[in-house]
């Protein structure tokens, strides 16, 4: 508790400092919703001029998409610079975590917050209405509650597979290029449904999990449960607690390699 | 020519040097010719032979187009380091080299572009032919007329990264722009939907602007989708677009190169 | 207070390859050299001393600074401080010292100083009444009220620095590790920093280690010094022996119009020529640079005039070669 008292004031350091670039917050915003509406736009150009993608629609897929950007969007807010982990590594910011005594972990989270994340939020929730609209969906309490425990696993499971990713840096020096992997990895996921891309890509984001974003709950959400794994889409809060416990363990390692390398 | 080939051996190191890094982005590159690989399969068995395209030519369109765009992505163009030489105020060491700035800028990023098209295109695109059905060129003069065309497509992508680049002299942090600016290349370039699908308005837009010069214009050619003319309609296309963007680099370079003189960096 | 016993630290490096291929081969494999920065070194420091710590570049100063802060584990020795091993107890370590990196700054660069202060008091669970008496303290030593509303990146090096004291400073640490605290500040702000860094160690009973490229921090505060390199302590005494050794010579540095023949000046020694430019050694007590421009004046012509100190890495290198030090090298 007294580690969430310090975050949250940390936290409001980070908003006060980010107030001080108005510009660069609208561009971001701006940026964040132009990205979306190309990947959006693609998705609706190729499979509406194939009329549907094994078996999804464009309103289908739509839905797919919102249901990642809803979860990846508390992600962008909170934990976005973990990208920037290997910069803080070899600028040395990284040791004055070390000489106060609040856990590192608490003092890197709380130094940023990222509001270009409240671009993602609106993205998310305009497509996710569209989606809802069209497809026709009535959701009952259990759906909607199982909605929203879905979204922040959603968040954890980014959250804890970029955490996995920033700690490499701590090794290799840099972590620019498993994030950039991560990125493909995400994009796929968040515009694709992954049945497409045949069994063994299905085994490897089940695995590292990012299927679980999105892909497995949304079976479910749409009563796609023709699918043999459909049910998969039920342990994903689950899984989302066992991702973040690895990354826990894989800090703790990080944090004694950088001891013991001090680079 | 000396100072050009002692560039591109330095580039050749720093991009050496991490070499977990380089595995990640062959695997990587890897992944995404797979996956637009099924994305062409599924799409064709619903409807065979869409478009006057077939379905081998489309794969080896996407496929191709996914193995460049490891390279190709604006991730670490000469934007990012006029950015960030600009940010920490070091540029004033590259204007005190006796190189020209803009030509610089060119030999170090064709020297890291080649070596990635070494170690990174060519290693995927044999892994394409192995397993993804991956065709040679339609023939011998589109192969040869492809190699001219994804080079002055190189030079467009390098202005447009370059004009991006002055953008960070108005002290704006361009990484979001940049994330943006990259997904609108590959939008309008047609490096995962090809321009050919695009409907009425928006493909008459995307075929006027210069981003088509980065990978549709070369790819058509690889597959056979431009023959004859069309491919010296493709190649005059980009060459105009090439002595434009150039031109235009020098010349906002020029208004940037006083306007930080002035200011003392 | 701190106890250090044949510490040891090593790093491994990668190494680049040479000769044909070599980027290409780098792609499979990496060699590797281990570097011992910090080689077997032990001293003790007491309660109250105001120490300097100096040595060239990469000569093992951060990286010995950063095991006693706790960031670094070593490779084998022991450290102590306070009784508190840092890094196998780095919380409560924590507590107990204060750190001031003088090339980046641990203030949130965006916010008024006030804030960044206010924020470790919440860290560091500062009682109010002595967050209250320090920031006073910081008021009357070094005017933190005049830019406490100012967020860091307006603040100058030498307000920043002040700044940067005051936060490493505001839980009232036992001990104080200040790594380059005068680097890039103009002389004024210098000397305020001084006295500012005595007056802690004197009247707050603040141990204080400090490394620096500047012998004017060392003549201003230090009364022991220990000289490090290559990962070995090879000074380490009295200030007042080093200072009379080499303190007090200056280099007199001269431009002619012309290239001269070399020529003996009365009370400097001529140590080097180059082009039209002579380096004289003097003894600052006993003799002066405008004596000694008036002697060589008289005689050519000069166009410019420098006058330098010694530079520590100078110093190193004739207390390394065995020059005249009578003192006990460790």
């Amino acid at each position: 508790m007294e580690s969430l008292r310090i975050y949250l004031k940390l936290i409001r350091i980070s908003m006060q400092s980010r107030m001080q670039y108005r510009a660069d917050f609208v561009i971001g915003i701006i940026s964040v919703l132009v990205l979306n509406a190309v990947n959006l736009g693609l998705i609706g150009i190729l499979v509406s001029r194939f009329n549907s993608l094994h078996g999804w629609t464009v309103w289908d897929m739509v839905f797919l998409y919102s249901l990642f950007v809803l979860g990846h969007s508390i992600y962008s807010l909170f934990f976005w610079h973990f990208n920037q982990m290997d910069d803080y590594i070899i600028r040395g910011t990284f040791d004055q975590f070390l000489v106060r005594p609040v856990s590192p972990f608490i003092q890197f989270i709380g130094r940023e917050i990222q509001y270009i994340g409240f671009g993602d939020v609106i993205v998310g929730l305009a497509s996710f209405s569209m989606a809802y609209t069209h497809l026709e969906l009535h959701w009952g309490v259990g759906m909607w509650l199982f909605f929203a425990v879905v979204v922040l696993s959603g968040t954890v499971v980014e959250m804890a597979i970029r955490w996995i990713v920033a700690c490499t840096a701590f090794w290799t020096g840099r972590s620019v290029a498993l994030t950039f992997v991560m990125n493909r990895f995400n994009l796929l996921v968040q515009q694709y449904p992954i049945d497409v891309f045949g069994t063994w890509f299905r085994v490897v984001v089940t695995l590292i999990p990012i299927a679980f974003m999105n892909y497995y709950p949304s079976l479910i959400l749409l009563g796609k449960t023709e699918h043999g794994w459909s049910w998969l889409g039920l342990v994903s809060p689950v899984v989302a607690l066992l991702t973040l416990f690895i990354a826990a363990i894989v800090w703790r390692l990080a944090l004694r390699r950088y001891a013991s390398s001090g680079s | 020519m000396n100072i050009f080939w002692s560039f591109t051996r330095q580039a050749f190191h720093n991009t050496a040097i991490y070499r977990f890094e380089y595995w990640l982005q062959l695997v990587s590159a890897f992944l995404m010719m797979y996956s637009v690989y099924w994305i062409w399969n599924i799409l064709y068995t619903q409807r065979p032979g869409a478009f006057g395209v077939e379905l081998g030519q489309m794969v080896t369109y996407g496929v191709i187009a996914m193995a460049l765009e490891s390279i190709f992505n604006p991730g670490q163009g000469p934007q990012m380091y006029i950015s960030s030489q600009i940010k920490s105020g070091s540029i004033d060491t590259d204007l005190i080299k006796p190189l020209d700035f803009h030509l610089h800028m060119l030999a170090k990023n064709f020297g890291e572009i080649s070596f990635r098209f070494g170690t990174i295109v060519l290693p995927a695109a044999l892994i394409g032919f192995l397993f993804l059905d991956l065709q040679p060129p339609a023939t011998a003069l589109n192969g040869l007329s492809f190699a001219v065309s994804l080079t002055l497509g190189y030079l467009v992508l390098f202005s447009l990264n370059f004009l991006l680049g002055m953008v960070s002299v108005l002290t704006i942090d361009i990484r979001s722009i940049a994330w943006t600016y990259n997904s609108l290349v590959r939008f309008f370039a047609g490096q995962m939907v090809p321009l050919w699908l695009f409907p009425g308005w928006l493909g008459g837009l995307a075929n006027v602007l210069p981003f088509k010069c980065i990978y549709s214009i070369p790819l058509s050619i690889y597959i056979g989708k431009l023959t004859g003319a069309a491919v010296w309609e493709g190649l005059l296309f980009q060459a105009v677009w090439v002595v434009v963007l150039m031109a235009v680099c020098r010349l906002v370079w020029a208004g940037v190169h006083s306007k930080l003189v002035v200011q003392g960096g | 207070m701190i106890r250090v016993e044949h510490l040891v630290k090593e790093y491994k490096q990668s190494k680049r390859k040479d000769g044909p291929f070599s980027a290409i081969r780098t792609l499979f494999s990496a060699d590797f050299v281990v570097k011992r920065a910090v080689n077997d070194i032990s001293f003790t420091i007491d309660e109250g001393e105001l120490v300097g710590y100096i040595g060239p570049n990469g000569a093992g100063k951060s990286t010995s600074i950063k095991m006693l802060t706790g960031i670094l584990v070593p490779t084998s020795g022991i450290v102590e401080v306070n009784g508190i091993v840092p890094y196998k107890n780095r919380k409560e370590h924590a507590r107990q010292i204060g750190v001031v990196f003088g090339q980046k700054t641990q203030l949130w660069w965006d916010v008024p100083v006030i804030d960044s202060l206010r924020l470790l008091k919440d860290i560091y669970k500062v009682p109010d009444a002595l967050y209250k008496r320090n920031l006073d303290l910081f008021c009357d030593l070094i005017e933190l009220h005049q830019f406490q509303n100012t967020p860091v990146r307006q603040l100058s090096l030498g307000q920043r620095m002040r700044a940067d004291l005051a936060a490493a400073l505001i839980h009232s640490p036992k001990i104080l590790f200040l790594d380059e605290p005068t680097i890039g500040v103009d002389v004024v702000a210098k000397d305020r920093l001084r006295t500012f860094i005595k007056e802690i160690n004197r009247d707050q009973k603040v141990t204080v280690l400090l490394t620096t490229h500047d012998m004017g921090d060392i003549e201003k505060l230090c009364s022991r010094m220990m000289i490090i390199d290559r990962g070995e302590v090879i000074y380490d005494g009295d200030i007042e022996l080093i200072r009379r050794k080499y303190g007090e010579y200056r280099t007199l540095v001269v431009q002619f119009e012309r290239p001269i023949a070399d020529f003996d000046v009365a009370g400097a020694e001529l140590v080097k020529s180059e082009g039209t430019k002579k380096w004289f050694r003097f003894n600052r007590n006993e003799a002066s640079p405008s004596e000694l421009i008036t002697q060589i004046g008289a005689r050519f012509p000069i166009t410019d005039l420098t006058v330098e100190e010694p530079e520590i890495e100078e110093m190193v290198r004739s207390i390394y070669e065995g020059k005249s030090v009578d003192a006990k090298v460790v």
